[in-house]
């Protein structure tokens, strides 16, 4: 089957400038309303960006004086055990916990897609975790993991499973995962809301066409469901990523970074370097977070436009 | 018609905007605590605005220390005028003197009522005074008096090793009747407090050894108290695990005040609370200095806080007014009676009145004679955040001492060298 690449992509970059017709009065109006958005973008986005970068070339710790240092700090970083921890921990927590709120938002998404009582109320409490900030859910998981007092504890005594308490976050694996379901928990709402507004917008049509001719459901899921939701499932894959990047609340509520430095995220790094006054480094630790979410999301916009393709 | 509300809108949100500012003329004095202690600030304020017709404007912050540096650090390094007064922790003085933030409070103020030694080890910066201390913070031991009769143990233990052995024997036998007893409890989270702890534990020839701009940390003293703090969670099984995941000073506090302790680490906020009408200890305890070394003395971790006046403030000789009248042994007074603040004046510890409500300052004031400060260097926050993880690491079992003291301080050393301190 030959395949032809469309013309239009999923993500509109920049267009040719030069080919725009000359601004005629109605433009300039258009081009007016975008100027306070314009402005917001430049002033809070682009120029604490650039800062960020200009700093990160620089010695710039509150005692010291600040001078020009080129890559210097980045050199430093490449050789710091604990930059590279968090770079480990961050990129596992994003490979572990992504996938994982994806595959559960899919699966909610799919279930309230359905013609049940109650949709309405269903969805909107779906919503319910991902409206509590996530310094608020941190506590709350904290309360759960507690060692003495926590639900978690406490259900396992009810329940006979374990001989005394367990001591939820006091292994690597175990900080690590209870900071996965932490998230998740509180992420997977948002997955599943942005992919069920990708479910409802597949005509009803092509499932009964596919009933017609005997598609079983794993079928119909395969064949159609994914294939259609294939942009959706892209960008929320997208928003999840980035956020899962820049992990920080939930950490600093839970773990504070331990057992032993191990769940210490890329932006908990950054955040210990800022607030000692030391802001040149802990720039640069923002800035390969930047560049390593940049870097994925030029990847999924790809993934993206190569999915156009299948006409 | 939703034009002209919208425009009404625009209109309230512009006028709040240029009205919140702070007026020109008053003193910004920036505080954080516990709602109790920011209340009790602002009748402070408005006795001082009464008696002295300055108006001052209290900035409010966080309870948390490191949320208050970090606010703190951001409008300085600005060089912003307000605030204009503010209270600092003493782990932030290297930091706040190196940086020239502070203001000399200059020759006029009398510093004979203060803790020499604390004056000398925290406030003087170059000969000149830079601060003044408000109160003043000491690593204790909480120990239950009640439990000592019972199981006829002699006085409160002198060395680790007796505190130990008090802790099994007593253990054991409370399990028989409450699960959750242990013999000891102390702050083993990865945060600050930790560091105090650790310094306690490692002694008077432990911590951070400063030798020309080198940090020595991987010392023998430093790899024994490590070992003894794995040992006390692991080993000896008198702290509980989540020591190393949890405890923090609320956690301590709330565990030993839940009568789920023999011994409890804790600073002099704890005593009132411990003290108070909800209490399951009340009445039952008392207070000691900590444990030394069997050849060592014991050593208390200088904690508290100080006040001192921005360099950038616009109203100098108002906020020294104010820096004066928190000082002023009224202040202190009230600071104690209200907040149970430990003056950071040591003419009070022998004030009969303040001696009949607080007789635990008897022994506090030799506490803070002796307390060591942690290192007061200006990159002493970097430090900290290094060691953290490499002790609690030790704690929770993934390192030996010796690595993670090893390692440590090689990173310190890879600090300094990028600051170009060596």
């Amino acid at each position: 089957m030959k395949t032809e690449r469309l013309k239009k992509p999923l993500f509109h970059l920049p267009g040719n400038l030069a080919r725009m017709p000359a601004l005629d009065s109605e433009r300039w109006i258009a081009f007016g309303f975008m100027v306070p958005l314009l402005l917001f973008v430049v002033l809070f986005i682009l120029i604490p960006v650039l800062g960020t970068l200009v700093d990160s070339f620089s010695l710039d710790v509150t005692y010291l004086p600040k001078r020009f240092l080129g890559l210097e700090n980045y050199d430093w970083l490449l050789r710091d055990p604990g930059f590279w921890q968090s770079v480990r921990f961050t990129c596992l927590f994003v490979v572990v916990s992504v996938p994982l709120e994806i595959a559960l938002g899919l699966m909610i998404a799919l279930v309230l897609n359905e013609q049940l009582p109650m949709r309405g109320l269903l969805r909107a409490c779906v919503l319910i975790p991902w409206a509590i900030p996530a310094a608020v859910s941190g506590r709350v998981f904290e309360l759960i993991y507690n060692y003495s007092f926590g639900a978690a504890n406490y259900l396992f005594r009810v329940l006979h499973l374990t001989d005394g308490p367990v001591n939820w976050l006091g292994s690597e694996a175990g900080a690590f995962l209870a900071l996965v379901v932490a998230d998740s928990w509180k992420t997977t709402p948002f997955a599943a809301i942005i992919l069920l507004a990708g479910l409802s917008s597949i005509p009803d049509d092509l499932y009964r066409q596919a009933k017609v001719d005997r598609a079983t459901f794993i079928q119909r899921f395969t064949r159609i469901t994914l294939p259609l939701l294939k942009p959706v499932l892209i960008v929320t894959l997208l928003f999840r990523t980035i956020d899962a990047l820049r992990v920080f609340d939930v950490i600093y509520v839970l773990t504070g970074g331990g057992p032993g430095g191990t769940t210490t995220s890329l932006s908990l790094f950054g955040y210990h370097y800022f607030s000692a006054g030391d802001f040149g480094y802990g720039s640069a630790a923002s800035v390969i977070l930047f560049l390593l979410a940049f870097a994925l999301s030029i990847i999924y916009i790809r993934l993206g436009h190569f999915e156009q393709e299948v006409a | 018609m939703p034009k002209r509300i919208a425009w009404l809108v625009l209109l309230a949100a512009i006028s709040a905007i240029c009205c919140c500012g702070p007026r020109k003329d008053a003193v910004v004095f920036s505080v954080g605590g516990a709602p109790a202690e920011l209340a009790f600030w602002e009748e402070l304020i408005q006795d001082f605005e009464k008696q002295s017709g300055i108006p001052v404007e209290l900035l409010r912050q966080p309870t948390d220390t490191d949320q208050r540096r970090q606010g703190l650090v951001v409008a300085l390094s600005a060089g912003k005028s307000n605030p204009d007064v503010f209270l600092l922790d003493v782990a932030w003085l290297g930091l706040f003197t190196a940086s020239e933030w502070l203001e000399p409070l200059g020759s006029d103020i009398d510093q004979s009522p203060f803790f020499a030694r604390v004056l000398q080890l925290a406030d003087i910066y170059q000969g000149k005074l830079t601060a003044l201390p408000v109160y003043l913070d000491g690593g204790l031991l909480y120990y239950r008096k009640d439990l000592f009769e019972q199981f006829d143990l002699p006085g409160p233990p002198r060395t680790w090793e007796e505190l130990l052995s008090h802790a099994r024997t007593v253990q054991s036998k409370m399990r028989k009747i409450n699960p959750d007893f242990y013999g000891f409890v102390w702050q083993g989270a990865q945060y600050e407090g930790l560091i105090c702890n650790f310094l306690e534990f490692a002694g008077s020839n432990g911590g951070f050894i400063n030798q020309e701009n080198r940090i020595c940390l991987n010392t023998p003293e430093n790899r024994r108290a490590l070992a003894f703090m794995h040992d006390l969670i692991w080993t000896h099984g008198i702290s509980p695990p989540s020591t190393y995941t949890e405890m923090k000073e609320e956690e301590t506090r709330t565990y030993f005040q839940a009568g789920n302790a023999l011994f409890e680490r804790n600073w002099p906020y704890a005593w009132a609370l411990h003290q108070g009408p909800e209490s399951e200890v009340r009445g039952k305890i008392a207070v000691a200095p900590l444990p030394a070394l069997h050849d060592g003395e014991s050593v208390s971790t200088l904690g508290g806080w100080h006040i001192g006046i921005s360099k950038f403030s616009d109203v100098r000789p108002k906020a020294l007014k104010l820096v004066e009248f928190i000082t002023s042994y009224e202040t202190q007074k009230k600071l104690l009676l209200h907040l149970g603040w430990n003056p950071g004046r040591k003419d009070l510890y022998s004030d009969p009145e303040v001696l009949e409500v607080a007789p635990h300052l008897r022994q506090l004031r030799a506490v803070f004679q002796n307390a060591r400060p942690r290192p007061i260097l200006p990159y002493y926050t970097q430090i900290s955040e290094i060691v953290q993880p490499r002790i609690n690491g030790v704690l929770a079992g993934k390192y030996a001492p010796e690595e993670a003291l090893a390692a440590a301080e090689q990173e310190i050393a890879a600090l300094l060298e990028r600051y170009g301190t060596r």
